[in-house]
């Protein structure tokens, strides 16, 4: 278990360094992926690392690879990456079934941080924007 | 450009003895009674009272003035910020990008549940009582009689902004290009006056977060969401009492695949 333990975390290791422009911004890259940010198929979701292992306990392979390859974003190129494919208990919606955990037809805006709050992240420097893209200035807080 | 900052961050509820009489009567008339005031008066809360209130749904719904009497439910907490409908609209309307018919508006949040940030669009009102048609020295901007929509005549307009003064939403724009002011008129010259039944943003929303209905008709989504008893819907308004037409509620729950073919019209 210890073995198969490192072999995920020098994997985990090698994908932070690899797609390390999309693993924005977690302090402590070493121990997880950090936070990862969807912009497929719309602007934009926040799955963070810290939250799922750090904070409440999961390992590494609960995840990955079966539900989720080790490549950061790599099921944004799926067909299938949608809500309603979420709803029927695939991807993040393994877990968020309101069985397990709430559930994807609840809480939106709880991964959902919009375009606004994908802005604000490159804004912060915490995320690359896309090629040849334009992020607006800020808006006042409610506005 | 003034700002009449409806801050949405700090809903804390105020004196209902600030609503005047007149105002109750007014909501009460289409079925709603007040629970709340907010933010200085600009947000009111109102639950149904439509089976209290009227003896048959057809008395209630002379209360509509128009024919169709168009209107849009925002269903808060299920809107994402995707911000597909800010793209539709400015695609169909031609909306330059330094204007807008309709925004998302941030409201953070921190409840027990761990939600952090609440989006909630905005848009016009279309008002029944509209001050920036009262405004406007030209007439250029008017309330159609037949579907109570606030419309523009650009042609009209000589750009004066007294109608951005007098609005209390925030819900226009001075467009460079037409010399005129600009605003949401529910997508009518682009979508509605040829058939379509939903505007380009209630029709490309993948959450359902804008339900756009017919008021005048008890068998309609809009209305009915509305009406539920008990259901808690808020209007933004200022002081004044415009008399809104668009509607905000609490959604916590989402069926993404069935809220997506909004009235069968897709
Ligand atoms: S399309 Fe719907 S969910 Fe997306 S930003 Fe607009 S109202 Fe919100
Ligand atoms: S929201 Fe503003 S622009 Fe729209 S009808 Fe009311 S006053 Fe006029």
């Amino acid at each position: 278990m210890k073995r198969m333990a490192l072999l995920l975390l020098a994997s985990l290791l090698a994908a932070s360094f690899l797609f390390g422009s999309l693993v924005a911004f977690a302090e402590d890259e070493e121990e997880h992926g950090g936070d990862i940010i969807y912009t497929k198929p719309l602007k934009a979701v926040i799955f963070s690392h810290k939250a799922h292992t750090e904070d409440i306990g999961l390992e590494c392979d609960w995840c990955h690879e079966e539900t989720f390859e080790m490549e950061a974003l790599h099921m944004q190129e799926n067909t299938d990456f949608t809500m309603d494919s979420l709803c029927n208990e695939n991807y993040c919606g393994t877990c968020h079934n309101g069985d397990i955990s709430f559930s994807t037809t609840t809480q939106c805006a709880r991964c959902h941080i919009g375009v606004k709050g994908y802005n604000d992240l490159v804004r912060q420097g915490k995320l690359e924007p896309a090629e040849g893209e334009e992020i607006p200035e800020e808006q006042k807080p409610g506005h | 450009m003034k700002l009449t900052n409806i801050d949405l961050e700090k809903l804390i509820p105020e004196n209902l003895i600030s609503v005047t009489k007149m105002e109750r009567r007014a909501f009460l008339k289409i079925g709603l009674v007040i629970t709340g005031v907010f933010a200085g008066g600009r947000i009111l809360s109102v639950t149904s009272n439509v089976s209290e209130a009227f003896a048959s749904g057809k008395d209630f719904v002379d209360q509509y003035p128009y024919k169709p009497h168009y209107s849009m439910v925002i269903r808060q907490g299920l809107c994402i910020d995707c911000e597909r409908c800010l793209k539709a609209c400015k695609e169909t309307n031609s909306v330059p990008d330094y204007g807008y018919r309709t925004r998302i508006l941030t409201k953070i949040v921190t409840d027990a549940v761990g939600r952090k940030r609440e989006f909630i669009p905005i848009l016009c009102n279309h008002c029944n009582d509209a001050p920036c048609t009262r405004a406007c020295p030209t007439r250029a901007t008017y309330k159609n009689k037949e579907n109570g929509i606030v419309m523009m005549e650009s042609k009209k307009c000589i750009g004066c902004k007294m109608c951005i003064l007098a609005c209390p939403y925030e819900a226009r724009y001075f467009n460079a290009e037409r010399h005129a002011i600009d605003k949401c008129n529910f997508c009518w010259d682009t979508r509605l006056s040829k058939g379509e039944k939903l505007t380009a943003c209630s029709y490309v929303c993948p959450t359902g977060a804008r339900i756009f209905g017919d008021m005048s008709d008890p068998d309609n989504v809009a209305y009915k969401m509305v009406h539920q008893v008990e259901k808690q819907v808020w209007v933004l308004r200022p002081e004044s009492g415009t008399k809104p037409n668009v509607f905000y509620m609490k959604a916590t729950r989402s069926s993404p695949w069935d809220l997506r073919k909004q009235d069968g019209a897709r």
